[in-house]
């Protein structure tokens, strides 16, 4: 350059510089916007920037826009290419080389190998594996591979099909079972004292249908309450089983 | 050389584009400092390996950054196969000038990064006539853009949608500004790195970052993409 050199002001201090004469403007922040995300502006701008960001209908959604732009730009994920890529590269710089053999081609075939995707893949095949065993008769402590044939599968499969079924079944009519129980103690309570009531009263003491002299059961509620209270008992024995959901 | 970048304290009416601020500030991290500066000797005795003939030193150079160049390429391209083309042919020249590197003249990863950046335009400029017009008022819309009908469709589920949609109003910006937003936001250069990738003054990176952010933006806008 010659004797005298001339320096141009950045747009940034020209920015700045405006900022110092007047209030601060839409111009400037749309200017100074990547400085004010990449956290480049001094106190006093970015106090400037706040309030009049803050309170402008025109820059306020535009500071929202461009973070989340910026923000679908860090979520985009990296790409692979494909596996052939850097063998295509090699081949056309270094040269076609000799087809390696033996562990040398184990090795470089595992180096070519993504660990997260083999990972997870390793997983899936445990997991589908552990799942299908769990549906034969695969028996761990003593493994066959007579129990992997076809037929064994699916005569397991369909043995554990109606096992699961006939659990549910189970589960579920005692379940019903509770429910009446329940209902009808609450219904009981309710009404303490009703000697019109028609329910018989079951007494600890007594056979079930003897009541203390008031009008005698219906043969039809004395089989009820006989069937309720059997049912009862049997539940009670059952109680910690079918809390588990299992039949013993 | 990288520089640790501080973040300084944000004032309480900030605090909107505050906490976005410090989120991108975040996922904007990379390993800087003792990490860097063994990435860099590590590509030095790469190259010098590589000068007097050790192929085994060219291919690992190849592993180490086949993949930062191919998503430099696809970012910017939005075409796999393109990308793919590209990166060969990147690495491919740096084979050939490899004995022109110095690296006095920055790391080797910002003068590959360069070299693609190069071969990147010099594709631009030969496909320019096959392409929809890169101008915002005559931007086409996703469907019938020229791009992303050529994405397959397996591409598209891989990306996502948001992915998919940030990508086509990637390509729909100028190749000057595109490039500006991929090398910042997307490989997370430095200024410093973008100028000498570029060979534009300081200035002229951060006013080009600055409206490419702001383009895309209201591209995003205008294909109704709206904040999550």
């Amino acid at each position: 350059m010659g004797q005298f050199e001339v320096f141009w002001p950045t747009t940034r201090e020209l920015g700045s510089f405006a900022g110092c004469l007047m209030n601060w403007t839409c111009e400037q922040t749309e200017l100074l916007l990547t400085d004010y995300l990449d956290g480049l502006l001094s106190a006093a701008e970015q106090h400037e920037f706040d309030a009049h960001v803050n309170s402008c209908p025109r820059c306020t959604p535009l500071v929202s826009s461009v973070t989340h732009a910026i923000s679908a730009l860090h979520a985009l994920p990296q790409i692979d290419p494909s596996p052939r890529l850097v063998y295509n590269i090699l081949d056309k710089t270094l040269g076609p080389r000799e087809t390696v053999t033996g562990w040398a081609a184990v090795r470089a075939w595992l180096r070519g190998i993504n660990p997260q995707r083999l990972a997870y893949g390793s997983v899936s095949l445990c997991a589908m594996f552990l799942t299908f065993a769990s549906f034969t008769s695969f028996s761990w402590k003593k493994p066959r591979v007579a129990d992997l044939a076809p037929a064994k599968v699916y005569q397991g499969a369909d043995r554990q099909a109606h096992l699961v079924y006939a659990r549910s079944t189970k589960f579920v009519s005692d379940l019903r079972v509770v429910y009446e129980i329940q209902s009808r103690l609450q219904r009981e309570d309710q009404l303490p004292n009703n000697q019109d009531s028609t329910t018989p009263q079951t007494s600890p003491d007594k056979n079930p249908g003897s009541t203390d002299g008031s009008a005698p059961a219906s043969p039809k509620q004395q089989n009820r309450a006989n069937d309720l209270a059997s049912r009862s008992l049997v539940l009670a024995a059952a109680c910690p089983v079918c809390s588990e959901g299992r039949i013993q | 050389m990288p520089s640790i970048r501080s973040v300084p304290a944000l004032p309480a009416t900030g605090e909107l584009f505050g906490c976005s601020f410090r989120s991108i500030l975040r996922q904007a991290e990379r390993p800087l400092g003792f990490e860097a500066n063994e990435a860099l000797e590590q590509d030095v005795q790469l190259v010098q390996q590589c000068l007097q003939g050790d192929g085994s030193a060219w291919e690992e150079l190849v592993r180490q950054h086949s993949r930062r160049v191919f998503n430099i390429c696809y970012r910017f391209t939005g075409n796999r196969t393109e990308a793919e083309d590209l990166t060969q042919d990147v690495f491919l020249r740096i084979y050939r000038t490899l004995a022109s590197y110095r690296s006095a003249h920055g790391g080797f990863a910002t003068w590959m990064t360069s070299v693609t950046r190069n071969l990147l335009i010099d594709h631009y400029r030969r496909t320019k006539r096959d392409r929809a017009t890169d101008s915002l008022d005559d931007a086409m819309p996703v469907v019938e853009n020229k791009e992303s009908s050529a994405k397959r469709p397996d591409e598209q589920a891989l990306l996502g949608e948001l992915s998919g949609q940030v990508q086509s109003a990637l390509t729909k910006l100028s190749p000057e500004l595109r490039e500006a937003v991929v090398l910042r936001d997307l490989q997370q250069l430095e200024y410093g790195e973008i100028q000498r990738v570029l060979a534009v003054p300081e200035g002229t990176v951060k006013s080009r970052i600055n409206r490419g952010r702001i383009e895309l933006a209201r591209i995003l806008q205008q294909m109704g993409v709206r904040p999550a």
